[in-house]
């Protein structure tokens, strides 16, 4: 936690950096002993309040910047930029310590050959809380080199050299870091570098573009799929729409006569056209005759009824005084709703593609991926090399939302170019992304709350039914079955937070036939949509306001709860929320903490022809020190529309056993014409930065939900709304 | 077949199957690779350039339909000393995320605002269906009322 404190007194936080990682790498150390509930359940509390760690494999500076010949760093960026803006606030606390100027930065992905690549992937909204320190500890190590190099060159001593603007001065001598780096020949690393107090900060707490933005709007930026090489072939493979379907039998002759094919290939479970270009290849994939061997004819009431509560595995996460108890009694006082939430596709406009070249017995790899170095372990035991065989080139990320992770196509590219002897761009369709992806899993929740002779709540309990996000897809020794539950990821969120005596939370592992997987927020969607909809249907039940009962719910508590109460004080002055609604309009709203950023919403909507119309937005988010505004704004906003999209439109259902929604016509998204009015404030009642690409989509399907039962007087208790039957 | 046009101002010459998207036709024969593919299916909009001046989704537009004709991708929207309005608003209100769907909402808007000069929320909101996953949609509009009053300034 204390991580700012601390930051001076040592070189470099690589010693706790180890010490934290550890909780992920050493576990197959710590597994022998999660057998029982109470270690679990600590487990679980524990990994709910850390800051997630950053695997970076190495602190030397010179594998994060490197000072080119104009005088302009290249920063090899160890976390991804995939929309959310990473790379302009790692750059913005880069500067800060190299003492130049923000523009004078170039920032490119650090590829897995340059060795700082983040073993853990980019996602759980923990880049810029993670690296806050190391970023600009290296960043400072390198400016010290640089003066010190300036000072041996010059004979002086260090003490009165300068480093201003991309040069470093000794009375009225200069040079350039370029012209440093020229003439030095041996480096020497300092022991201790100073970072600079924030007061002294330029640009962190300033609204600064984002890095990205001209490339981006000048259609310069490259992604996956804009990569060239000689002699490029263009693959697409065919892929089975039925869940755990395979092929009963195949013909592909009249897929291989096709023009422009160069070949189909066949080998085990990879089936693919190769051709000369992608329409040719993507058309004779249709060619192929294919029947399929289907293990279960799945429909969506059978999805649905293998996530309840009450099935599978349980595990407790939160057992605070004698809730359980409590809530089992008969005598009527005792509050109990049910929630569901669908599965839901993640809908990136960039399908996960890939372009793979093999020659001898290397391996590039081009992909727009959150997790380079788990990809580069993929291919390289998919193609029998070492690691140190391949080499992962990570692009711009056209959207990533956790679907960007290990389910992707890199070792069939890989494959696919060994056999063919040249580079293959295996690019998958929009069905194929729909249908053969994985999904953020169905929820089921029950909620209950024991209230007293005043209506107060007493004790209360939350179950989720929940699959496993994650455990499944990393593999590795912290099996599901040592940890009963996925409450890692599925179950983030699940605890209750509100200054309530008697507490419990229990996780219940389903089993399903669809791979699920990590979905913006993970666990924070479906909890919060469940825990907060439950307290406006409380409110609602007991007659009270649902934002100063919330306040009450709070009073008297943690540090938490404390920063959860300034974020809703705020809320309510900043939305109005005490003047009395238009006729018509009905108004709602909710509070998540994710991972210590507090986000809440207060929403206004209408029924226009029978349909939910979300008016008016006001989101107040605490994500500790915002290091650039401009970026927060726009993850606030963007997690609105996401919110909004989830809320009343998506759902992915399953008939006949497969995933019906084929491409975007029958996955419908919010689009221009579904936004709302917005406002977004930003508080910053803590001296951290915390994360900021998830939180602000948790409150927002809650607080719509809530809007809707202000106007109507009924509850949505399951995603996505439909008036009708809710 | 060989098909004749321009892209961008300037004479193409291609020899490809004549049902092959004009998508991949910029983007894998010319290297023009701002035209994005999205869904195949002109669904998304992600692959939106402009065909004798009109909006088309050229996932689902035949090569052999832009003979003769004059296409302009994402590329060619700014001329080489002046920033088209759109993108110039683009900037402005930082608008981007990922980025991926943005040429072709860029190329949408830009005929919007040759359209309708003047164009209020609802006008922007019934004429593009673009789809954006990173919700960049409230910037969007704000861009293309922008890029609108860029237009007209530069026009007294």
């Amino acid at each position: 936690m204390s991580t700012k404190e601390n930051s001076n007194k040592k070189p470099f936080s690589r010693r706790k950096f180890l010490r934290r990682s550890a909780f992920v790498v050493g576990g197959s150390i710590v597994a022998g002993y999660l057998g029982c509930t109470p270690t679990r359940r600590y487990l679980a509390q524990t990994m709910e309040n850390l800051d997630f760690p950053s695997l970076v494999s190495s602190m030397k500076p010179d594998f994060w910047f490197q000072v080119m010949t104009d005088n302009t760093i290249l920063f090899n960026s160890p976390k991804v930029e995939m929309g959310q803006g990473v790379i302009t606030g790692l750059t913005m606390l880069a500067a800060e310590e190299l003492e130049i100027p923000l523009d004078r930065i170039r920032v490119e992905h650090a590829n897995t050959g340059s060795g700082i690549v983040d073993a853990m992937g980019t996602g759980g909204s923990n880049s810029t809380l993670s690296l806050y320190v190391p970023v600009r500890e290296v960043a400072a190590t390198m400016r010290e080199m640089l003066k010190t190099a300036a000072a041996d060159h010059w004979g002086v001593s260090i003490d009165n050299v300068h480093a201003e603007n991309g040069e470093v001065s000794y009375g009225d001598k200069k040079m350039t870091y370029a012209e440093i780096t020229a003439v030095t020949k041996k480096w020497k690393t300092p022991k201790k570098p100073k970072l600079k107090p924030e007061s002294a900060f330029k640009y962190v707490g300033k609204e600064v573009k984002r890095i990205d933005l001209k490339e981006k709007v000048m259609g310069t930026a490259l992604f996956t799929i804009d990569h060239e090489r000689n002699g490029l072939l263009h693959a697409v493979s065919l892929e089975c729409p039925y869940l755990n379907g395979s092929i009963k039998s195949i013909d592909v002759s009249e897929a291989a006569k096709m023009q422009d094919v160069v070949k189909v290939v066949q080998e085990d479970d990879l089936v693919a056209v190769v051709a000369i270009n992608r329409y040719a290849a993507e058309m004779a994939v249709g060619k192929i005759k294919v029947e399929w061997i289907i293990p279960k004819a799945w429909q969506q009431q059978e999805i649905i009824d293998l996530v309840t509560v009450g099935k599978g595995k349980r595990v407790n996460v939160q057992h605070i005084g004698n809730a359980h108890s409590m809530v089992s009694k008969t005598d009527g006082k005792v509050f109990e709703q049910s929630y569901r939430t669908p599965i839901a596709a993640h809908a990136q406009m960039e399908t996960y593609g890939s372009l793979a070249q093999v020659e001898k017995d290397e391996i590039s790899v081009v992909i727009g991926s959150q997790a380079a170095g788990m990809i580069q372990g993929q291919v390289a035991t998919a193609m029998g090399v070492s690691k140190s065989k391949v080499d992962v080139h990570i692009p711009f990320i056209g959207g990533g939302f956790g679907r960007k992770m290990l389910h992707n196509n890199a070792a069939k590219a890989a494959r696919l170019s060994k056999i063919m002897g040249a580079p293959v761009k295996l690019i998958p369709t929009r069905e194929q992304e729909f249908q053969n992806s994985v999904y953020r899993p169905n929820t089921h929740h029950v909620l209950k709350a024991l209230l007293n002779e005043q209506g107060e709540v007493e004790a209360i309990t939350h179950d989720q039914a929940t699959p496993d996000m994650v455990f499944k897809e990393l593999g590795g020794n912290v099996g599901l079955s040592l940890l009963g539950a996925d409450w890692l990821s599925a179950g983030h969120g699940a605890s209750i937070l509100y200054n309530i005596k008697n507490r419990s939370t229990s996780i219940w592992n389903s089993v399903v036939p669809y791979p699920a997987s990590i979905w913006r927020s993970v666990g924070i969607f479906p909890n919060t949509f469940a825990i907060e909809s439950f307290m406006n249907d409380l409110a609602h039940h007991t007659q009270q306001d649902p934002l100063e009962m919330r306040l009450k719910l709070l009073k008297g508590g943690d540090e938490l709860n404390q920063r959860m109460s300034k974020v809703l004080e705020k809320l309510k002055t900043q939305s109005a929320w005490t003047t009395k609604p238009k006729p018509g309009v009905g108004r709602g709203l909710a509070i998540c903490n994710d991972r210590k950023t507090i986000a809440a919403a207060a929403i206004e909507v209408a029924i226009v022809e029978g349909q939910i119309k979300v008016l008016k937005v006001t989101e107040v988010v605490d994500c500790g020190k915002a290091i650039n505004p401009a970026g927060i704004r726009q993850q606030v906003e963007g997690a609105i529309m996401m919110g909004i999209s989830s809320c009343l439109y998506e759902e992915i259902t399953i008939k006949d056993g497969k995933i019906s929604a084929s491409n975007y016509h029958e996955y419908p998204l919010a689009t221009l014409n579904d936004v709302p009015e917005i406002e977004v404030v930003i508080l910053e009642n803590a001296p951290e930065p915390f994360g900021i690409g998830e939180p602000p989509l948790g409150p927002v399907a809650p607080a719509i939900a809530g809007a809707v039962l202000n106007l109507t007087g009924k509850s949505p208790r399951s995603l996505p709304i439909r008036l009708a039957a809710g | 077949m060989k098909i004749d046009f321009t892209v961008n101002k300037k004479p193409v010459s291609v020899d490809v199957d004549p049902n092959m998207p004009l998508l991949w036709v910029v983007r894998d024969e010319l290297f023009l690779k701002a035209t994005k593919y999205g869904c195949g299916k002109a669904l998304c909009g992600a692959c939106s350039l402009h065909v004798d001046g009109e909006v088309y989704r050229s996932c689902s537009m035949p090569v052999s339909y832009a003979a003769g004709k004059e296409v302009t991708t994402l590329e060619g929207l700014s001329t080489e000393t002046q920033i088209h309005p759109i993108q110039q608003a683009w900037i402005e209100e930082e608008v981007p995320q990922c980025g991926y769907c943005q040429p072709g909402f860029m190329m949408a808007a830009a005929k919007l605002i040759q359209e309708i000069p003047n164009p209020t929320d609802e006008d922007i909101k019934s004429s593009i269906s673009n789809i954006c996953r990173c919700g960049t949609h409230p910037r969007i509009i704000k861009a293309i009322k922008r890029a609108a009053a860029i237009q007209q300034a530069s026009k007294i």
